[in-house]
């Protein structure tokens, strides 16, 4: 679905990213972690053109409007509702606009946002806001999806249901995904593999792993699975033995 | 009662404590009627110019000035300012006469207009509206070059072209701006026409203001200033009625 061959990316100095290789299996769940400022969001933004690599390829077996990117920040656009917001991405691919909110109050039923169709996002919350996003990448049912540390700003709660929501729709639309994530218990439990990034400046990736758990899988009780604890273990210490400043020159 | 009502209502007592010690200043020779007429005096003289209908033909000849100093002065300023954004070269263009424009009271332009356009229309509706321009100018251009980023990436990777990003991006953002300083800009329109008439004209309010203040008329002056208070609130408000409609996602 997606291959990075020898990624190089920077922004005038020293290159944050170097030599990225990184497949993606259709139908694969994958998690990419790293300390902050390795470049995780950089990987995505050259995925999605919106970033220039200094050297190497991307591959993608799908039309680029097939990629949902759901990005790091919630910024929506202030002057239109909550509704309109959902059905940017609809009616810019020439949706009818009847079909088109039909479809944005399923999913923001689905996400908790029933009955919020007409407020702007001024008056939303954060986790408010962040669900607007995330509904208005999925309308677009992309056969590839992209996401920033999506759930960074929500409360454990809303965040368990959304991640388990999120989940559930992956599974059974046999989704790809590619998921930027500093939370290691998130990484395996909803993960087919897991990416590790070093400490950048020149970051590669320094480890890879894949994650045997059967689905369909609850987020809460996929803990209790015996190869998590181990697995979180290894993902720690790889974390941790990042020196703090300089890159780890492999 | 309110703590609206009640501050409406202090307001309106304060007014009427100093229109009535004004008054009475002026009637017992504190104050000498020829330099501060009483508020009596001044309520007659704006009577008078109501009554007798002197005073609409001067108000309609301002009002025209001002408004389509306003218009012509938002359409060069939209456009100029979205062709500066667009394209260097304009910028380069036009942003060094912009500043040089913006860091003058533009007002003293007023007599170069008179000698080129004459004393009619043509040179109070050239003062109001580049006083209008110069600041709506900054207004889009700023907006557009100011514009989040972040919303165009989004745009972009929804797939998103130059038009979407115009109607879903640039124009709301830019209305936002000049909505911002539309009140500002209602306000310029008229210091420019009524200023234009100042300086040379054969009607209009500030024709009226220049005659009050050559004939030593202090009343007239002040029932003036009074009349062109109130026009300029009631502008004011219905600026403010329109910025509300046009930016209601601000005012939630
Ligand atoms: N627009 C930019 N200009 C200059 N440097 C940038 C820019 N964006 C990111 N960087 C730098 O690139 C590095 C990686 O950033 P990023 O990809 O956002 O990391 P992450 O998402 O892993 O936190 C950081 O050191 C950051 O300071
Ligand atoms: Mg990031």
């Amino acid at each position: 679905m997606l291959r990075v061959r020898g990624l190089t990316v920077g922004y005038g100095g020293e290159p944050v990213l170097d030599g990225i290789d990184l497949d993606l299996e259709s139908g694969h769940f994958a998690s990419l972690i790293g300390p902050s400022g390795s470049g995780k969001t950089s990987i995505l933004r050259v995925v999605t053109n919106l970033l220039q690599p200094e050297h190497g390829a991307i591959e993608l077996d799908v039309n680029t409007r097939e990629i949902g990117f759901l990005f790091q920040d919630d910024a929506l656009l202030p002057w239109r509702t909550v509704r309109q917001n959902v059905t940017l991405g609809l009616r810019i691919r020439g949706a009818a606009s009847g079909d088109a909110d039909t479809q944005a109050e399923h999913w923001l039923t689905r996400l908790g946002l029933e009955g919020f169709g007409d407020r702007y996002p001024g008056q939303l919350s954060g986790g408010q806001r962040k669900r607007v996003a995330i509904a208005q990448v999925l309308a677009l049912r992309p056969k590839l999806l992209l996401m920033d540390e999506p759930f960074a700003s929500l409360d454990a709660i809303v965040r368990t249901r959304i991640t388990q929501e999120l989940l559930d729709w992956v599974e059974r639309e046999h989704l790809t995904v590619l998921l930027v994530t500093h939370d290691l218990e998130e990484a395996i439990g909803v993960s087919d593999e897991v990416h590790v990034l070093s400490h950048g400046p020149r970051a590669t990736i320094r480890a890879r792993h894949s994650i045997d758990i059967p689905r369909p899988r609850n987020v809460l009780q996929v803990r209790r699975h015996p190869d998590f604890g181990p697995l979180l273990q290894t993902l720690w210490d790889e974390l941790a033995d990042e020196p703090p400043e300089k890159g780890t020159a492999t | 009662m309110s703590a609206d009502q009640t501050r409406a209502v202090r307001r309106a007592l304060a007014l009427l404590v100093l229109l009535a010690a004004w008054e009475t200043l002026s009637r017992i020779g504190w104050l000498d009627p020829f330099y501060v007429p009483p508020p009596s005096r001044v309520g007659g003289v704006v009577f008078d110019l109501v009554a007798t209908g002197d005073l609409w033909p001067h108000l309609g000849a301002t009002a025209l000035a001002a408004f389509a100093g306003l218009l012509v002065g938002l359409v060069l300023g939209i456009g100029l300012g979205f062709a500066a954004a667009l394209s260097p070269l304009v910028a380069d263009l036009l942003e060094p006469v912009m500043i040089l424009l913006n860091a003058i009271p533009r007002v003293i332009l007023a007599p170069l207009f008179v000698i080129w356009l004459g004393i009619g229309l043509a040179s109070k509706l050239a003062l109001a509206t580049i006083l209008v321009t110069v600041l709506i100018f900054f207004a889009v251009y700023n907006g557009i070059k100011e514009v989040d980023r972040r919303l165009v990436e989004r745009i972009q990777t929804l797939g998103g072209g130059q038009t979407v990003l115009a109607r879903e991006v640039y124009i709301p953002s830019v209305t936002a701006w000049v909505m911002g300083n539309f009140k500002v800009a209602v306000g310029f329109a008229f210091t420019g026409a009524v200023v234009g008439e100042f300086v040379a004209s054969s009607r209009g309010l500030g024709y009226l203001l220049q005659f009050a203040q050559s004939t030593y008329n202090a009343a007239l002056t002040i029932a003036l200033i009074l009349i062109i208070m109130t026009f300029v609130l009631v502008l004011f408000a219905v600026a403010e009625r329109l910025e509300r409609r046009l930016l209601a996602w601000r005012y939630l």
